[in-house]
């Protein structure tokens, strides 16, 4: 999922890049390990294939210069430049007499600025989806003292979390909100229920007909799911700021932490 | 008599392009040599379908340089092939500590390995005159 965020960036920002210069004629990027991450509207995936793989020997041996910064292939008829760029390659293909400076300007403020802007958006980019662990529930009581006091529950107007409409697609019927990880702790807080805005939790209910809101399924954006009971957040102060606020053990186990985003959807059966 | 005759006709034909071509090789080396003494230059790869010279000042890096250049020019083919290039003038692999610069001269492959802040241009220009 997050690699198609990604990618669905990075393609347009390619094509917005060919479009601002059209000396470029093909463009695309991938990873050291050869997956593609994204091309433009020109380039056939068969073509970026072959090329990648032609690429083998030189990725393999290129530790005996260093590693790698850039190649440039000089043909008659045009040229290919490859960049390298926070570990992923981006490939240009351009004309003979295409303005290299201009395009090297470009792309190299361009794609970087891009993947900053992402990986500030997604904290867990470009990793391959791995298994996904299920948390075990049970209910600890060693936890330390809740850090604020629970105050009774207010309906008040708050601030809609933030919705990517791009990664509302786990479940087409049910919305998938990103929150941020909020830490939750204390003696008496159950290790297998994380809290969120209870204006998220009313919107949900309202979409699934009235129905109850007992679970939700988290998804980091590395993959890993968990599903986990949910409560209303009681502490006004964490209310309409799109957090969830999530007990360590579930954090551990989801390799999260702290300030991080992760996708929150109803889990109804 | 007569078929000895053609015997020495057929040995003389073979053996003119040989040594052109050898002669070739040669001045290729000795430019190679040439270049080899150029602020920065490393070392070079020559290799053509007969015979190869390698010449690095550090011998452990040998298989490395070589399995680097034969891809780079191998992938060079590929992406001219692909994206319509053309003839394929130079590649450049840019590392973070050596440069190498690939090409092809007739049938003669080329590689030669440089200090990133090597003149690489002065190299392209003067194997281009081959």
């Amino acid at each position: 999922m997050d690699n198609e965020v990604y990618s669905f960036a990075l393609k347009n920002t390619l094509n917005e890049i060919q479009n601002i210069c059209p000396d470029i004629k093909n463009s695309f990027m991938f990873k050291d390990d050869g997956e593609i991450i994204a091309g433009d509207e020109n380039t056939p995936e068969k073509v970026v294939v072959r090329v990648i793989d032609s690429f083998d020997g030189i990725l393999e041996k290129a530790d005996a210069i260093g590693g790698i910064e850039g190649i440039t292939l000089e043909g008659n008829k045009g040229r290919v430049n490859i960049s390298c760029m926070n570990d992923l390659y981006l490939v240009t293909v351009t004309s003979r007499k295409a303005d290299m400076n201009y395009i090297n300007t470009v792309t190299h403020v361009l794609i970087p600025t891009i993947l900053k802007l992402l990986e500030k958006i997604h904290p867990a980019p470009l990793k391959s989806n791995q298994p996904q662990p299920e948390i075990e529930t049970e209910t600890a009581s060693d936890e330390e003292l809740e850090e604020e006091e629970e105050t009774p529950f207010k309906e008040t107007l708050a601030e809609e979390p933030e919705e990517d409409p791009e990664t509302e697609t786990l479940l087409p019927e049910l919305p998938v909100n990103q929150l941020i990880i909020e830490n939750l702790g204390g003696l008496l807080v159950p290790s297998d229920t994380v809290r969120i805005d209870s204006d998220l939790l009313s919107q949900w209910e309202e979409i699934s007909g009235s129905m109850k809101i007992e679970e939700v399924e988290v998804e980091t954006f590395d993959g890993k799911t968990s599903r986990c009971k949910v409560k209303p957040i009681k502490d006004s102060k964490y209310e309409g700021k799109g957090i969830i606020r999530m007990p360590e053990k579930i954090q551990l186990n989801l390799e999260i932490e702290k300030g991080e985003l992760i996708r929150v959807k109803p889990a109804v059966d | 008599m007569g078929k000895k005759k053609k015997i020495v006709q057929e040995v003389t034909v073979m053996t003119e392009p040989l040594a052109v071509e050898e002669s070739s090789v040669n001045d290729l080396r000795g430019c190679l040599l040439e270049i080899k003494e150029y602020d920065g230059v490393i070392g070079y790869i020559l290799r053509n379908s007969t015979s190869a010279a390698i010449d690095l000042k550090d011998p452990t890096k040998v298989i490395d340089y070589a399995i680097l250049s034969s891809s780079s020019l191998d992938a060079s083919e590929v992406l001219s092939k692909d994206f319509n290039l053309g003839t394929v003038k130079s590649i450049i692999v840019d590392g973070k500590d050596v440069k190498m610069l690939s090409l092809t001269v007739s049938e003669n492959r080329i590689s030669v390995f440089m200090d990133k802040k090597a003149n690489c241009e002065k190299i392209q220009k003067k194997l281009h005159s081959f």
